[in-house]
């Protein structure tokens, strides 16, 4: 590593320490604030990567799908809001790398109104003009359908009762890949990547009722509960926040935002445990003192 | 660049800027932002489940395919606007009473397939140390996490004696499980920030480099 660069993070660790105690001394909390922004802007300018092991559930996630075999019909869901572009929009890009590379025919769809359809045309097409697919033929947007519920139970007999029209209001029937996909039958795995609850269902219904395989990508606060399902053998694999991202993102060998910002947040964890550490250790000073005082 | 898209990013890192503002102190620039995307989503969610649900899913199906019967879902839907009304409110729990009774029985079935009996069965592992030590160590785990945790939240009864002691262990299970979850959520929010930094980054400040080059 460049002696600059290890210099130019020593003299950031420094300044955070500065503005941790500026932030005890003075109890104004901007000065934390302002520490999270120097560790999440720095990584951002200079580049550092900091290792990244790949967790077992992500990599359960990957061997699933690379056990489909090639052509398999794939459902990609896109059920999530703009907010958390930043966790879940690498995990689609990375799963619609890997399934376009196993040539998948991929149908994606997102129960999610605001921003969700035109998160998934946008990415896909992108993801999809790299690897040479066309619309129609090696892919197709669905768009958005309200009532998630109604939406998971009616796919299982009928997607065009549910969905008669694409995202851009082709009608279903004159599109040549869903001439052979007519419900959850042919279809052979949903990645299901989620800011929201509705992987319960995907859970719940589609995988207990149709026998589904499903993988999820779901932010890192709703991941902790998902570990249950992993366990009972109800996911096939699963994607936690930025991390399960950038693990992705490593194991279809494609580098993207995640693994990039893994950095800031590994630096950003750090400087948290650190405060907490500091934090604790000036409040027992503080009591002790005053105890002292006291006697 | 195309113009659109250089205001596009102008727009958001506007935004973006006027939000994080309030970090510093109430603004403004943040209740502006605020306002407009509180408006913004109203509409567009508006606009949007009317053509996806009322157009594609009622009106379209009713005049192009002959399916007329829609129209008791749609008149139900009415009746929920009865809610305006303080003298005629109580129309709208008809509509209230279908959709319960649907959920119930859509929910109840998928619940108990789907999640009770999937994780209780995922929670009877053997304690038999034959398995082999780690197997039994995780399977022990398992089985006191979820017995204990069980226990504390068991109020019938006061937490005394033996009782209070495996609602004890019961704590330290939660307690852990809060930690996980506050891990991640730190992770998630700091995610979000990082997100957004290198929005501003690479492509607000990249789109002022590409003018000034």
């Amino acid at each position: 590593m460049n002696i600059l660069l290890i210099l130019a993070y020593v003299l950031l660790f420094l300044a955070g320490a500065f503005l941790l105690y500026m932030a005890f001394r003075t109890d104004d909390r901007r000065f934390i604030y302002l520490s999270v922004a120097f560790y999440v802007i720095f990584p951002v300018l200079v580049t550092l990567r900091l290792p990244t092991s790949i967790s077992p559930e992500a990599k359960q996630l990957y061997d699933a799908v690379e056990a489909l075999p090639d052509s398999s019909t794939v459902l990609l869901t896109f059920d999530y809001y703009p907010s958390t572009l930043a966790e879940t929009e690498p995990m689609s890009r990375a799963a619609l790398k890997h399934l376009f590379r196993k040539n998948c025919k991929v149908l994606t769809m997102t129960t999610v109104p605001l921003g969700g359809p035109s998160i998934a045309e946008r990415v896909t097409r992108e993801i999809a003009g790299q690897y040479g697919k066309i619309y129609g033929i090696d892919y197709v947007n669905l768009g958005y359908k309200a009532n998630y519920v109604a939406v998971l139970k009616g796919m299982g007999s009928s997607i065009e009762a549910i969905y008669p029209t694409d995202n851009s209001g082709t009608p279903l029937s004159q599109i040549p890949m869903m001439k052979h996909i007519e419900n959850y039958s042919n279809i052979d795995f949903i990645f299901a990547v989620s800011d929201n609850a509705i992987v319960d269902y995907w859970i719940s219904i589609v995988h207990a009722q149709y026998g589904k395989r499903v993988g999820a990508g779901v932010t890192a606060v709703s991941a902790p509960q998902y570990f249950a399902y992993l366990d009972a053998g109800q996911l096939a694999g699963m994607l936690g926040g930025m991390k399960g991202a950038a693990e992705y993102e490593m194991l279809v060998k494609q580098p993207g935002s995640a693994v990039k910002g893994m950095t800031a947040q590994s630096l950003v964890h750090l400087f948290i445990v650190f405060s907490v550490i500091a934090g604790n250790a000036t409040y027992l000073a503080k009591r002790k003192r005053r105890g002292g005082e006291k006697a | 660049m195309s113009i659109i898209e250089f205001l596009q990013i102008w727009i958001i890192a506007f935004f973006t800027l006027s939000l994080f503002s309030f970090l510093y102190r109430d603004n403004p620039f943040y209740r502006l932002a605020e306002h407009i995307f509180a408006g913004l989503s109203a509409g567009y969610y508006v606009g949007l489940v009317w053509n996806s649900v009322i157009i594609q899913q009622m009106i379209d199906p009713m005049f192009d395919n002959g399916r007329w019967w829609l129209i008791f879902p749609g008149f139900l839907g009415v009746l929920m606007f009865s809610r305006f009304s303080r003298n005629y409110s109580w129309i709208s729990r008809l509509s209230l009473a279908f959709v319960m009774g649907n959920t119930a029985g859509i929910f109840l079935l998928s619940e108990l397939h789907g999640k009770v009996l999937p994780q209780m069965q995922s929670t009877m592992l053997s304690l038999n140390p034959g398995q082999g030590f780690a197997k039994f160590i995780l399977a022990l785990v398992v089985v006191v996490g979820v017995l204990s945790t069980l226990i504390y939240f068991y109020f019938s009864k006061e937490h005394r004696g033996a009782l209070g002691g495996i609602a004890r262990i019961g704590i330290w299970f939660i307690m852990v499980s809060f930690g996980a979850h506050f891990g991640y959520t730190v992770m998630a929010r700091i995610s979000l920030l990082i997100g957004q930094v290198q929005f501003l980054i690479n492509d607000w400040l990249g789109s002022l480099i590409k003018i000034f080059a």
